[in-house]
């Protein structure tokens, strides 16, 4: 058993975010006119390294892996969260390092980190969150940052205008999400979600209508959270016109930071076996996650704007995460359920270093204000061959082919959803990946193949931006290996949540 | 007790009419203050419910959370409002249908 001194230790990944936030803040205030920014970058990059060291050390001793309650079980430290804590960190250590050379010109530059480290301990908190109050609270302080950091364009009207969109469907969508909690509260008594599992089959009985609305509407608030269909709506344009690094962290830690608390609320608050007379949730899934791969594939083919298409491209990836809750139907037992939601698992993780990487390369490309259309790629891997590497390698393993940890983590989720027993979701899943290599090759062609119009004229070749963007493409390429390595990882935190 | 002369049931009808009318203004209404206005009555909704079910439930969980829901809700009003404000400067005016530079 845990002593208490321990116990504060397992929360050190989410308080290495907290301190680093602190620590901005005070030097915000003694030194407000901090010329370069390296400063409060670093304290932001160490504070996510502090997290992701934290966390993997805690998750490879294997003290937390039966899941260490705190506070009353307000929050749980286990596998899952300290798994995806560890996503958080490595983004926000990315992000950070990239800013850096992307925001030198602009002011408040303090207040943009803090914002990134804000949001990032939002985001550890709600991996913890073990009630419905500490997932609201938690996913509030994630996404009252994220509204400010699309804004922070503050004279650019499409980073104004997406802010103004993802604070419109992302307060309706709280809203909603709260008085979902309010219902669920009203049906069976509590808050804490083990007692509200306990709950279901009681005194819940009297209000079936009244929990299912009100699981419904929780439902809908992660889906905004993951930018899931019917709340995707907001994606596209936030991530299109926020700056590109915020763009980055918003689709890779933000996304699996709704995905990894939809695990829990779902898989711990409502187990399928009791709710199913209910609010079949495995079967709201199953539809949700096959339209929201498909239109997401079938909107980014249709894209001319990089950075668009990659937005919709990451609505794509959501609904094959989406597999892992929607394959629970018990029907190939319950090691196959855990197999399927590590794999979901698995792959928010890869694409938390792949897709990042892909939006700090179009991050790099709006650093030397070359367009952001496919045409004004042309002929870039010439001009900078070892990015376009880079980028290459993070599209095509997006895609699913065998050069990064995409192709694996792919393969274990569709694999897991045929033993899972929804052979047909995997068949969706591959169709749609094939169907992305359409959109993704686009990229490539563009920078390989074709010739610019135009000589580009490329001067600078900004450090920062290029160790970000590089790092994240060797982490993705030695993933390929290394999940081989660490998938028991994923497969054991995702079986100590059944 | 109160509960025992207004059932349960009846805060739940009173919350549903408040939900829905925020509802109906976050669709209906196009200036973005109404629409903050309109959000702040979903959230209270869920208020009227916590609380009830709290006095329901003889505990004061709904009641806490409740709490935490306020003062959400402000945090969430001042981040809305400063977005709000930059959009006014940007576009010239609060009206959420105006902002239409981006387009699939």
């Amino acid at each position: 058993m845990v002593t208490m001194a321990n116990e504060w230790l397992l929360l050190s990944p989410a308080a290495a975010f907290v301190l680093a936030a602190l620590a901005l803040f005070v030097i915000d205030a003694f030194a407000p006119e901090d010329a370069d920014g390296g400063l409060l970058a670093a304290v932001a990059a160490v504070g996510g390294i502090a997290a992701l060291s934290a966390s993997g050390v805690l998750l490879l001793s294997g003290v937390a892996a039966d899941g260490v309650e705190l506070f009353g079980g307000q929050l749980v430290v286990d596998g899952m969260s300290l798994l995806f804590t560890f996503i958080f960190g490595s983004v926000t250590a990315l992000v950070s390092v990239a800013s850096v050379d992307y925001i030198r010109e602009l002011p408040h530059k303090a207040e943009y980190y803090l914002l990134v480290t804000l949001a990032a301990t939002g985001m550890s908190l709600l991996a913890s969150a073990n009630s419905l109050a500490v997932v609201f609270v938690a996913l509030e302080l994630s996404s009252l940052p994220s509204y400010a950091l699309v804004a922070y364009l503050k004279r650019n009207r499409g980073s104004v205008e997406g802010a103004l969109k993802y604070f419109l469907v992302g307060a309706l969508s709280s809203g909603i999400m709260v008085y979902g909690i309010s219902l669920v509260y009203a049906a069976t008594g509590s808050l804490l979600l083990s007692d509200v599992a306990s709950a279901l089959g009681g005194a819940s009985a009297d209000y079936p209508g009244v929990l299912g609305v009100g699981l419904l509407m929780i439902v809908g608030g992660l889906a905004f959270k993951t930018a899931s269909v019917p709340f995707h709506f907001w994606a596209p344009d936030a991530y299109e016109g926020a700056p590109a690094p915020v763009a980055a962290f918003l689709s890779s830690a933000s996304k699996a930071a709704g995905f990894v608390v939809a695990f829990r609320v779902l898989v711990v608050g409502f187990p399928i076996g009791t709710i199913a007379g209910t609010l079949d949730w495995v079967l709201l899934f199953q539809v949700l996650a096959v339209v929201t791969m498909t239109l997401g594939n079938f909107a980014a083919a249709t894209q001319e704007n990089v950075k668009r298409m990659l937005a919709y491209s990451s609505i794509g990836h959501a609904g094959y995460a989406l597999i892992g809750l929607a394959a629970l139907t018990n029907a190939g037992g319950p090691g196959a359920e855990a197999t399927v939601l590590g794999a979901s698992m698995l792959h928010l993780f890869v694409y938390g270093f792949m897709n990042t990487g892909a939006f700090l390369f179009v991050a790099l490309v709006e650093h030397w204000e070359l367009g952001r259309t496919f045409e004004d790629y042309n002929g870039l891997g010439r001009e900078a061959p070892v990015a376009c590497v880079a980028m290459t390698v993070f599209v095509f393993s997006l895609a699913g082919l065998p050069v990064g940890g995409g192709f694996l983590s792919k393969y274990f989720l569709f694999a897991g959803a045929v033993g899972a027993g929804v052979p047909w979701l995997a068949l969706v899943g591959a169709v749609n990946s094939a169907l992305s290599l359409y959109y993704y090759s686009r990229v490539v062609k563009a920078m390989w193949i074709e010739p610019p119009a135009e000589p580009l004229g490329i001067e600078r070749y900004p450090t920062a931006l290029y160790a970000a963007v590089l790092t994240a493409a060797v982490v993705t390429v030695l993933l390929l290996p290394g999940l081989v390595v660490f998938d028991g990882i994923a497969f054991e935190a995702a079986a100590s949540l059944f | 007790m109160v509960l025992e002369t207004v059932p349960a049931e009846y805060y739940l009808v009173l919350s549903a009419a408040v939900f829905c009318i925020g509802l109906f203004g976050i669709l209906t209404r196009r200036n973005a203050l109404v629409f903050l206005m309109s959000v702040e009555l979903l959230l209270n909704a869920a208020n009227v419910n916590l609380v009830a079910f709290a006095f329901y439930w003889g505990n004061v969980t709904g009641q806490t959370f409740a709490l935490f829901v306020i003062a959400l809700a402000a945090a969430e009003v001042a981040v809305g409002i400063g977005i709000v404000l930059v959009v006014h400067r940007n576009f010239d005016d609060v009206d959420v249908t105006n902002a239409t530079t981006l387009k699939w």
